[in-house]
């Protein structure tokens, strides 16, 4: 043979080789199943290309019918077929569907999501729920996938159903049951109305206000509040008008005559929101009861205050003159008015001490006499039971048991040291009868003139037809008989 | 008859890899895509993929003798290679497609 003959002959060889490798690669490709086309030639059509499944068009005719997002993937996670539904879903251009694009869509989560659920595939479906972008934009996906066969392969089934309908109404459910309860928690009377003025929406305390069930009726039919304080402007359920149109108001006294005892409130309004539009009004009711209450106790309190000043000063004016006409030098009217100042302050600060309530004869004696005695206990001695009298009688008492000490001090028992006071209470019919009575003092003689002192005894407590008071020298000692009247004496 | 040019081309002219797929048969897909995802990772820049819908074009199987679909057929450098199948045996496409002292 010729080295041409044996080029040609290995080179035949070789093209053998490779063509009998190509045709064993072929029947290997058909027998693993990786190969689902065949070219065949004839003579009259030349190629003509047969799939070895026939499946495949009517599969994809009914994954297009369907109305759920559907896919076709192999083992390996490769995208075979997508439906325009799930185009659509995912929103991305039919053209431009492919696996990569699909599992970017479905973000890192979804993306992992459906990988897992294709190579855990099995002819039980399995699903998983992903959720797509976020806030209120989001889509929520159910994926779920099942083990199939197309033919000579095997493959995966996967559906994506759009659940953001469904999602978003649970949520909206829940928001309305936490709305209800937050509602219903509120301590204040609240109010949902419509735009007509219907109640939709109330809690207890605004049923409370009402005095019935206010569902259904109008606010106005509901709660028919009195506002006094608007000049007649405003009436029953005008506000709501208002506030609808987007003007909220704040803080509006009006009573609530259906509640129990006509309470007073403060009316709140704006308009209920939701989206852009208004769709009602949110009115809350405040309970002022107390504070109005408060404010009465106030007002009396300061009327009472106002009182008593005008009466105080009255009596400082009276103190003054009746002093500065029976003493003599200025000196004399110093000492003898600041005493009689120190005395009415001396009883006020006891009464101060109980909130001006009441206060007891003893405690009035022993202030008014602590000035002028060392050892009360041995110098003043009580008989009968103590009686609790009130201001007005106090201030009497207090000034005239002033004017008995100075002078007892001056002329009387408590000028020398065995001398002593008894003081004895007895009920009478319309008056309490007090007695001063001064023992082992010096002989009493009748005063020459009738000074203040004596005219503050017999005056003071007059103010009542059963109240007075009585002087009387006794040679062995002052006597002063006192009436406080029984209306100004605490009932035990 | 698509042309897709590989990203990230480095030095030297990418080579031709022609894909015959027979429209959107399961293999036919799975193969372009298991096809672009070895470039992708193992080869990055050396080849360019020319998918040949013989569905379309069945003549076309004449010039490289395909007989069954999906085949992948490397022209150059010589000699010619066939793999067959959805090329989902990643390690045996590259043992095909790297020749030593490329």
């Amino acid at each position: 043979m010729t080295s041409t003959t044996v080029s040609k002959a290995e080179s035949l060889n070789a093209d053998l080789r490779r063509r009998l490798e190509e045709a064993e690669e072929v029947i290997r490709a058909i027998r693993e199943g990786e190969i689902d086309a065949l070219v065949v030639r004839n003579e009259a059509n030349g190629e003509e290309v047969f799939t070895l499944e026939g499946g495949v068009e009517s599969y994809r005719s009914f994954m297009e019918a369907m109305n759920l997002g559907a896919a076709a993937f192999d083992r390996f996670g490769n995208l075979l077929y997508a439906n325009r539904a799930l185009t659509d879903l995912v929103d991305v251009a039919r053209d431009a569907l492919d696996g990569p694009v699909l599992f970017t869509a479905l973000g890192a989560n979804g993306a992992k999501a459906l990988r897992d659920l294709i190579s855990a595939a099995h002819p039980a479906t399995s699903a998983v729920e992903v959720t797509l972008g976020s806030g209120d934009g989001a889509k929520h996906l159910l994926i779920a996938a099942g083990e199939m066969t197309l033919g000579t392969n095997s493959g995966v089934a996967v559906t994506f159903t759009d659940v953001t309908a469904r999602i978003n109404a649970e949520k909206r459910a829940q928001a309305e049951r936490t709305a209800l309860a937050i509602l219903a928690s509120a301590v204040e009377a609240v109010v949902v109305c419509d735009l007509n003025g219907v109640v939709t929406h109330a809690n207890a305390s605004a049923s409370s206000l009402a005095g019935a069930d206010p569902i259904g009726s109008t606010f106005d039919e509901a709660f028919a509040l009195d506002f006094r304080g608007a000049t007649g402007l405003m009436q029953g359920g005008d506000f709501l008008d208002v506030v609808a149109s987007g003007q909220p108001i704040q803080g509006i006294e009006a009573i609530a005559p259906r509640s129990r005892g006509a309470k007073d409130v403060l009316v709140s309004a704006s308009a209920l929101m939701v989206g852009e539009g208004s769709i009602g009004t949110v009115v809350t009711l405040v309970d002022l009861s107390r504070r109005k209450a408060a404010e009465k106790q106030q007002l009396l309190l300061m009327g009472e205050l106002d009182h008593r000043v005008k009466n105080t000063l009255a009596l400082v004016v009276s103190i003054s003159n009746r002093t500065a006409s029976t003493e003599e030098t200025i000196d004399g009217f110093r000492k003898a008015f600041s005493g009689r100042i120190h005395a009415l302050a001396a009883t006020h600060n006891v009464l101060a001490d109980r909130s001006w309530a009441s206060i007891f004869l003893r405690d009035i004696l022993s202030t008014e006499l602590a000035p002028y005695v060392n050892e009360l206990g041995s110098r003043l001695e009580m008989i009968g039971d103590d009686i609790e009298i009130l201001p007005r009688a106090a201030i009497a008492f207090g000034l005239v048991v002033h004017e008995l000490a100075t002078n007892a001090v001056k002329y009387g028992a408590l000028a020398i040291e065995t001398g002593k006071i008894a003081v004895s209470v007895a009920a009478r019919d319309t008056y309490f009868e007090v007695s001063w009575k001064e023992i082992g003092g010096p002989k009493v003689s009748m005063p020459t003139r009738r000074g203040f002192g004596n005219t503050v005894i017999t005056r003071s407590l007059q103010y009542s037809a059963n109240g007075g008071a009585s002087l009387d020298f006794e040679t062995d000692g002052v006597r002063c008989t006192i009436r406080i009247p029984v209306e100004d004496v605490v009932q035990a | 008859m698509t042309m897709e040019d590989m990203e990230d081309q480095p030095t030297g002219t990418p080579k031709k890899l022609t894909l015959y797929v027979a429209g959107q048969t399961p293999k036919s897909l799975a193969a372009l895509q298991n096809l672009e995802r070895i470039c992708a990772e193992s080869l990055p820049g050396k080849y360019v993929i020319e998918v040949v819908d013989l569905r379309k074009s069945p003549q076309l199987a004449r010039e490289h003798g395909i007989v069954a679909i999906p085949t992948l057929v490397r022209e150059l450098p010589v000699p010619i290679r066939k793999i067959i199948g959805d090329l989902s045996n990643a390690e045996k496409v590259l043992v095909s497609l790297q020749v030593e002292g490329e």
